[in-house]
C-alpha cells in the first residue's frame, strides 16, 4: 500500500524534537507572556500595517523574530511527525491516518465554532492563536493513541 | 466478517511480529484483524491465505451484518 503524500519514517523523530521545545516555548510566550530569547533583527515583509502608519508593501522592517522562530518550527515540527511514514506504514495505518485526520478536523471546528459563538476580546485573539496548531495536535494525539492501544494488545 | 486469523496463527505457531514479517504489514494490523476491527485488501487476504495454504474463504467469512 502505497502512500506517496508521506515524508520517509526518519523525519518522524527529527519532527517531535523540533515539534516538543517549540510547543512549550510557544505555550510559555502565549500564556505567560514568556519569551525564551529576543531576537530584534531585519526581515523582509511582503505586507505591513500598524496603527497610525501607512500599509507597506515589500518592504524590510524591525521585528523581534521570537515568534517566527517558533511557528515556524511548530508548522514543519508538527507536520514532520504526523505526516511522516511510520515503520511498517500499511492499509491500516493508512486508515487510523486518515480517520484522525477526519477526527481532527472535526474537534478543530467544533472548538472554533464554540469560540466565536462565546469567546470575546483578547481571550479570542489567544484562541486564534492556538488554533493555528490544534488540528495538528489533536491528530497526532488520537493517531498515535490507536496505534499505541492496537500495539499494546496480548500477542 | 468474521476471521480465523488468532486460530490459524495458533496452528502455524507464529507469533503477531512473526505473522506481520511474513506479509510485511505492521503489527497493529494484524492484532487490529484479529479483534475484528479491521477488514483486509484483498491483496492483504490473500497474503494470509499463502502463508497459511489455504483459500481465502476458509480464514474469512461473512457476518450476519454483512
Amino acid at each position: 500500500m502505497n502512500n506517496r503524500f508521506l515524508f520517509p519514517h526518519r523525519f518522524k523523530m527529527i519532527g517531535w524534537i523540533m515539534l516538543i521545545p517549540s510547543a512549550i516555548a510557544g505555550l510559555l510566550s502565549l500564556l505567560f507572556d514568556y519569551n525564551l530569547f529576543s531576537l530584534n533583527t531585519t526581515v523582509f515583509a511582503v505586507f505591513e500595517d500598524a496603527f497610525f502608519e501607512q500599509r507597506k508593501m515589500f518592504t524590510l522592517t524591525q521585528n523581534d523574530i521570537f515568534d517566527e522562530l517558533v511557528g515556524a518550527l511548530l508548522v514543519i515540527g508538527g507536520m514532520m511527525a504526523a505526516f511522516s511514514k511510520e515503520r511498517h506504514e500499511d492499509e491500516y495505518i493508512a486508515q487510523i491516518r486518515l480517520e484522525s485526520l477526519l477526527w481532527a478536523t472535526y474537534i478543530n471546528y467544533g472548538f472554533l465554532l464554540f469560540s466565536i459563538l462565546f469567546i470575546y476580546g483578547l481571550g479570542f485573539y489567544q484562541i486564534m492563536v492556538l488554533n493555528m496548531f490544534t488540528l495538528l495536535f489533536i491528530f497526532l494525539v488520537r493517531f498515535n493513541f490507536i496505534l499505541y492501544k492496537t500495539s499494546r494488545a496480548i500477542a | 466478517m468474521k476471521n480465523s486469523l488468532k486460530v490459524e496463527r495458533a496452528v502455524h505457531n507464529l507469533t503477531q511480529e512473526e505473522l506481520a514479517k511474513r506479509i510485511g504489514v505492521s503489527r497493529q494490523t494484524i492484532n487490529a484483524m484479529e479483534a475484528n476491527k479491521y477488514v483486509p485488501s484483498t491483496v492483504l487476504a490473500l497474503k494470509l491465505a499463502r502463508v497459511f495454504s489455504k483459500p481465502v474463504e476458509e480464514i474469512f467469512s461473512l457476518d450476519e451484518g454483512d
